[in-house]
């Protein structure tokens, strides 16, 4: 299928200049940043573009960059160059995780973080590790406001975020994490790598052995990514990283809280069963990478 | 409705008029007539058939708009053989019977050799996963990731010699 | 002196048709230039059943750059229905009648109600969304058993009951014959000392190419020339003459060169290509069609869909002694040209019996009209559930009886043959147990079974799987007339011309089989010349001689066969020519040819390929007498017996009671395929196969929610296997050569992925024995596994 007539497409070359065409008072316009997604929504014709922005060409919304002990991630960085950082980033660990198997290397060759944050489709990986992990997204609107997000905050269901027309987001920072912070990232699709069924996301913190606090995000639900309280406090509450009784409750806690929509492939029942599991798996990955274990 | 672009495909410059919403697989296809880049979505982009390198990098062309492509350079399957010689991954498709229909090939090719570019010493899984925005209906797969590997020896032994 | 000749048939010659298909040089249906063409948008039906009150098609047509806007009304009095003389098979059923656009309701969501032409694909899809339909909303029916009961909404007018086909395929051709039939079955079940039942139920999927489908067709003073994706072109020429009136020498079809694979799908005479041609003949200009994935995953490509309601009765040992089946097809709209749907679960119920020896059958099936797509044929055609339904019905007597099912299984293969089984089907001489005991030496099936309990000690769980599945190689005439009212002969030309290049030309179409190659080395062993100067021309109704086209394992029985033959018969007039010539007195048989030179029996050299053949094209003075100087032969090549392949498959899985999940380790499949061409390709589409049958069983699902509403239009809903998907397969053979074909080859391919859900399957449960699990339905995914798990343990 084929978009419905494009009526202007512009390549900015710096964010000043994009803002400028956004805000030019006519409306209408669109960013496209990897335009994974939203090509999809083109050539389907559920979205149309009267205005298409195209903010590949934009040099500083791109790169990784450590940032008072945090962690800043340009919008426009591919996920295939964060899946690269494998290994090299310390308690955001699930960053890798996830952009590694996003879509397939084409997609990882076009997809971008922020593109994937700023569209936040109900089974999407980064903006689950971004709430995971406790993400700050930082944006700019078109009367040149910089703003930061607190990523409880940027989502605000499937499909939806705190943008407003025109506000482009910049950059995504996790902030410093104390010593013995990790994190870790899965998913579970019918096929190899397709969209999850359901993704966990695990950030935790650990003191002498033990996890004594943390976060448990979900994919795969009706409104897009959410935490599970219930998981969280038996987190704060602490136990021992290895414990793996404890770990187990806690996943079932946080399977327990959400109520994952079942459809025609899967079963809702199934779909908890898999919180649970890759919950499992994930607490005990991000503690083991929390404690160098 | 339209805009002039300029797009270095397979090494040789062309400009073009093209409407804003023409799919860069579109024009690839209809109006440069390399026909060896194929479409196998609607709109999904799951397929992998219209795989093409952008700059380099292997992306699917029913992805981008044409204008997006502008300035850049393109190579399709076409541009792949240097001066009359096959690239390694296209004789090793056709020495492991990594084919069968070849709707797919074109694709699986150009993935396949920006895969070895970045991966040049890849596992068998490592090939696997790299392989999984291109879909095979024939072949199963078994003699493709053969021949990625095969490609992947060659290449190695080339760059050793 | 004599140089050796090694032959070409049985070795891994590489594929000739690479060369292009690996630089982006292939021809496929939307590659061919067309000048001035228009393009054509369907716009198909949202919803599953209603009436069309009204269409508006005023702001579509008003759009610039459109040509035409036609609705069913447009059509109705201008199109003859289907069915006509040449898409309505011989078999007993109702045929609905339909056009290529709905006419007064539509049946399914995705049906075509209008047809946009516009001069620009883009233009034609913004036209199409203008085209405004008004319906009124009629009762669905989305399930084969709802569409049984009596207050079930009808789809079709005239019509009683949704009951497309019904038929008791046991016992004879009378009533009173099958009632006695069945009365023996029961008195087997009665006496039994074991019987089973159960209901197996496989889903809706199927085989969709890569490639979806695609016409264009342009109307001139000279007549309709046509090219299409398509597996039969002479049969779309048939089509497009009957019921367009134009006289067949005037209708040229052409398939592409090459075809994205079709896998059965590019087999029937659909909707879409008869409205394409209508559209050229009344705009007077080239038009085109391109499907889109939507459009292919929503309209064709649709199979399995079975229900079997199974029982046997076994004795001690695990000898089935007698079998029932009651076979439940979803045939959804049913409207669809030569096949209609039920075509293939008639032929999954006449295969039912498999190469298992089962003294007596009683086997009916019915094919339902439901608010779905019609049933498309799929590779295994429409095999695949009724395999899955006896290969699990084995395991399930083996676990009853505490035996090993491959010993039950074995105990059940068929040693006699030629054989005709219960459903009256031929099977020709073959050694099934022969490739049953290959298969079991190769998996290692007592090292595995050691491996298993050892594994069980630490508490993983693997176990191994099987199925078997004896598939036609090629379909002859006495069943193909029936069924399809086609012939089975295989045909082919062979021609020499005056520089000594030879041409093979073929009627079928195939779409990935590398006919190319494997025709080429027939003809280079034949002629010896060397293969790369042979061309293989396919898929021209005009060029080629009449054929029912690539499909049902032709390719290495029927038409390889023509070829030969072909070429024998000119290879003889050749070596008759050289030894008159000569002035020899010697039988033509003794003359060698290879290396691109006759060489008599003696060793001598008598001429070479090239010179005979100038010499009998352009000099034709002093041939033998009562010869001519042709170097073309035509052969069609019907075998006295209708012949098998045999495939026996097994799965090694580890599988996680806790989670449900399973990794397949790997497939072994053993098959007889009689004599073979190439060894390198027929492992190709054997690794094929096998993957189709994984896919199907795990992965591939048409969904459709309660209102019939399609909920696998995209290749991200209707999933695939990827590269990751799929495990390592190792494919063996212990072949009887073929004692009906001129080469003792055998056809194969299309049967390959029938017995592997099964084999997937059984691999499970034999893992999770110790949990008795048992799963009777596809598609077996983690989340069944895992909710069969826990109602085995609640016990």
């Amino acid at each position: 299928m084929y978009p419905r007539p494009i009526g202007e497409y512009h390549r900015p070359a710096s964010l000043h200049e994009a803002l400028q065409l956004a805000g030019s008072g006519r409306g209408g316009a669109i960013y496209i940043a990897g335009g994974m997604s939203l090509m999809q929504a083109l050539k389907s014709r559920v979205a149309e573009a009267e205005r298409l922005i195209d903010l590949n060409h934009i040099a500083e919304l791109r790169g990784i960059a450590e940032e008072d002990g945090g962690l800043t991630i340009g919008a426009m960085t591919r996920h295939r160059d964060l899946a690269a950082q494998a290994g090299r980033l310390g308690a955001y660990e699930a960053i890798a995780d996830a952009a590694a198997h996003v879509g397939d290397r084409q997609v990882r060759n076009r997809g971008t973080i922020g593109g994937s944050l700023s569209w936040n489709y109900v089974a999407a990986c980064l903006p689950t590790v971004a709430l995971g992990c406790g993400a700050v997204v930082r944006s700019v609107g078109t009367s040149g406001e910089r703003v930061e997000t607190p990523i409880d905050a940027f989502q605000k269901g499937a499909l939806t975020t705190a943008l407003e027309e025109g506000e482009i987001v910049t950059a995504i920072h996790f902030p410093r994490a104390p010593a013995g912070a990790g994190s870790a990232y899965r998913k579970w699709g019918i096929v190899h790598d397709a969209l999850p069924v359901i993704g966990v996301c695990v950030h935790v913190q650990t003191a002498d052995g033990r996890i004594t606090g943390g976060r448990f995000a979900v994919t795969g639900l009706a409104d897009g990514p959410a935490r599970s309280a219930r998981a969280e406090a038996q987190m704060a509450q602490g136990f021992a990283a290895t414990d793996a009784a404890a770990i187990s409750a806690c996943a079932a806690a946080a399977a327990e809280e959400l109520s994952p929509p079942g459809d025609a492939w899967v079963s809702a029942d199934y779909k908890k069963e898999l919180i649970a599991q890759l919950g499992r798996e994930m607490l005990a990955l991000a503690a083991a990478r929390a404690t160098g274990g | 409705m339209a805009q002039t672009i300029r797009v270095v495909v397979n090494g040789r410059t062309v400009e073009r008029s093209v409407p804003e919403r023409m799919l860069l697989v579109d024009f690839i296809r209809d109006e440069l007539g390399l026909t060896g880049t194929h479409q196998g979505c609607t709109y999904e982009g799951v397929c992998g058939a219209c795989t093409v390198h952008l700059n380099g990098e292997a992306v699917k062309s029913c992805m981008m708009l044409a204008v997006q492509a502008d300035g850049e350079e393109i190579t399709t399957i076409e541009g792949l053989a240097r001066d009359g010689a096959l690239h390694p991954v296209q004789k090793a498709f056709n020495e492991h019977h990594a084919l069968q229909c070849g709707y797919c090939t074109s694709g699986m090719i150009m993935n396949a050799v920006d895969f070895l570019r970045t991966t040049p010493a890849p596992t068998e899984a490592e090939i696997r996963h790299a392989l999984i925005g291109n879909i095979c209906r024939c072949t199963g797969y078994q003699n493709i990731v053969a021949a990625v590997a095969a490609a992947a020896a060659a290449m190695r032994a080339r760059a050793a010699e | 002196m004599t140089t050796m000749h090694k032959p070409l048939i049985g070795t891994s010659y590489r594929r000739r048709e690479d060369a292009r298909l690996t630089t982006g040089f292939g021809q496929f249906i939307a590659d061919i230039p067309v000048a001035n063409a228009l393009h054509a948008k369907f716009v198909r039906s949202d919803r599953a059943h209603a009436r069309i009150r009204r269409i508006d098609v005023a702001r579509a047509r008003a759009l610039p750059g459109v040509a035409a806007v036609l609705t069913g009304e447009d059509i109705r009095e201008v199109i003859p229905s289907l069915p006509n003389r040449s898409t309505q098979p011989l078999l007993p059923a109702h045929y609905p009648r339909h056009w290529p656009l709905a006419v007064g309701k539509v049946r399914f969501h995705g049906e075509p109600v209008a047809v946009v032409v516009a001069e620009d694909k883009y233009v034609a899809a913004d036209a199409a969304e203008l085209v405004e339909i008004d319906y009124e909303d009629l009762p669905v029916v989305t399930d084969p058993e709802a569409a049984l009961k009596p207050d079930a909404p009808i789809l079709h007018e005239g019509m009683e009951n949704n009951i497309i086909f019904e038929m008791t395929l046991t016992g004879g051709f009378t009533p009173e014959e099958q009632a006695a039939n069945a009365r023996e079955v029961d008195a087997i079940f009665a006496a039994a000392p074991h019987t089973l039942s159960r209901r197996f139920r496989v889903h809706r999927c199927g085989v969709t190419p890569l490639e979806t489908r695609g016409v264009v067709a342009d109307w001139t003073r000279s007549g309709l020339r046509v090219w299409m994706s398509t597996q039969r072109p002479h049969i779309d020429r048939l089509v497009f003459s009957d019921l367009f009136a134009i006289p067949q020498n005037m209708v040229h079809v052409s398939a592409p060169q090459d075809q994205g694979g079709a896998f059965g799908v590019k087999a029937p005479v659909y909707r879409e290509p008869i409205m394409i041609v209508h559209l050229t003949r009344l705009l007077g200009r080239p038009v085109r069609w391109i499907e889109s994935r939507e459009e292919h995953l929503m309209a064709v490509s649709q199979e399995r869909d079975q229900i079997h309601d199974l029982e046997i009765a076994a004795d001690d040992e695990g000898r089935i002694l007698a079998l029932r089946d009651r076979i439940l097809a979803d045939n959804g709209d049913s409207c669809e040209g030569v096949f209609w749907g039920f075509v293939m679960p008639f032929y999954g119920a006449a295969m039912v019996p498999n190469g298992y020896a089962i003294p007596k059958c009683d086997i009916h099936v019915r094919a339902v009209a439901t608010n779905k797509s019609a049933l498309s044929p799929a590779r295994a055609f429409g095999t695949l559930p009724g395999r899955f339904a006896v290969d699990r019905m084995i395991d399930i007597l083996a676990r009853k009886l505490g035996k090993d099912p491959a010993e039950v299984r074995r105990l059940n293969i068929l040693r006699e043959l030629p054989h005709v089984s219960p459903t009256g089907v031929h099977y020709d001489y073959s050694d099934y147990l022969k490739v049953w005991d290959k298969l079991i030496e190769t998996v290692d099936l007592a090292g595995f079974r050691r491996e298993q309990a050892a594994a069980r000690a630490e508490g993983r769980h693997i176990g191994i799987g099987f199925g078997t599945s004896v598939h036609a190689s090629g379909v002859a005439s006495v069943a193909l007339v029936p069924m399809e009212g086609q012939p089975g002969y295989g045909s082919a030309t062979v021609k020499i011309d005056s520089r000594g290049t030879v041409t093979v030309l073929e009627g079928d179409a195939p779409q990935g089989q590398g006919h190319e190659t494997a025709m080429s080395q027939v003809v280079a062993d034949m002629l010896g010349v060397d293969p790369e100067a042979v061309i293989v021309r396919v898929g021209d109704s005009v060029a080629t001689p009449f054929a029912s086209g690539t499909f049902g394992a032709r390719g290495g029985s029927y038409t390889a066969s023509a070829v030969a033959l072909a070429a024998k018969a000119l290879r003889s007039k050749l070596a008759r020519i050289a030894l008159h010539d000569a002035r020899r007195n010697e039988e033509p048989d003794s003359v060698t040819f290879a290396g691109g030179k006759l060489i008599a029996g003696d060793g001598n050299p008598l001429t070479t390929f090239a010179d005979i053949a100038e010499r009998v094209i352009m000099r034709p003075l002093d041939l033998p007498e009562g010869m001519d100087a042709s170097l073309e032969h035509t052969a069609f090549f019907e075998a006295d017996f209708p012949m098998m392949s045999y495939d026996a498959v097994a799965v090694k899985v580890e599988a996680d009671p806790e989670t449900g999940r399973f990794r397949i380790l790997d497939v072994t499949v053993a098959a007889d395929v009689g004599n073979i061409i190439n060894p390198q390709i027929v492992e190709g589409q054997t690794h094929g196969g096998i993957v189709q049958g994984l896919s199907n069983a795990m992965f591939e699902e048409f969904v459709y929610d309660a209102n019939g509403i399609q909920l696998s239009s995209t290749l991200e809903a209707y999933k695939i296997a990827n590269a990751a998907d799929v495990p390592p397969m190792h494919v063996v053979h212990a072949n009887t050569p073929c004692r009906h074909t001129p080469l003792g080859t055998r056809g194969m391919g299309e049967g390959t992925p029938g017995p592997v859900p099964g084999a997937l399957v059984n691999a499970i449960c034999d893992a999770l024995a110790p949990f008795a699990v048992e799963i009777d339905s596809l598609p077996i995914r983690p989340d069944r596994l895992w909710q069969a798990l826990r109602a085995a343990s609640a016990g």
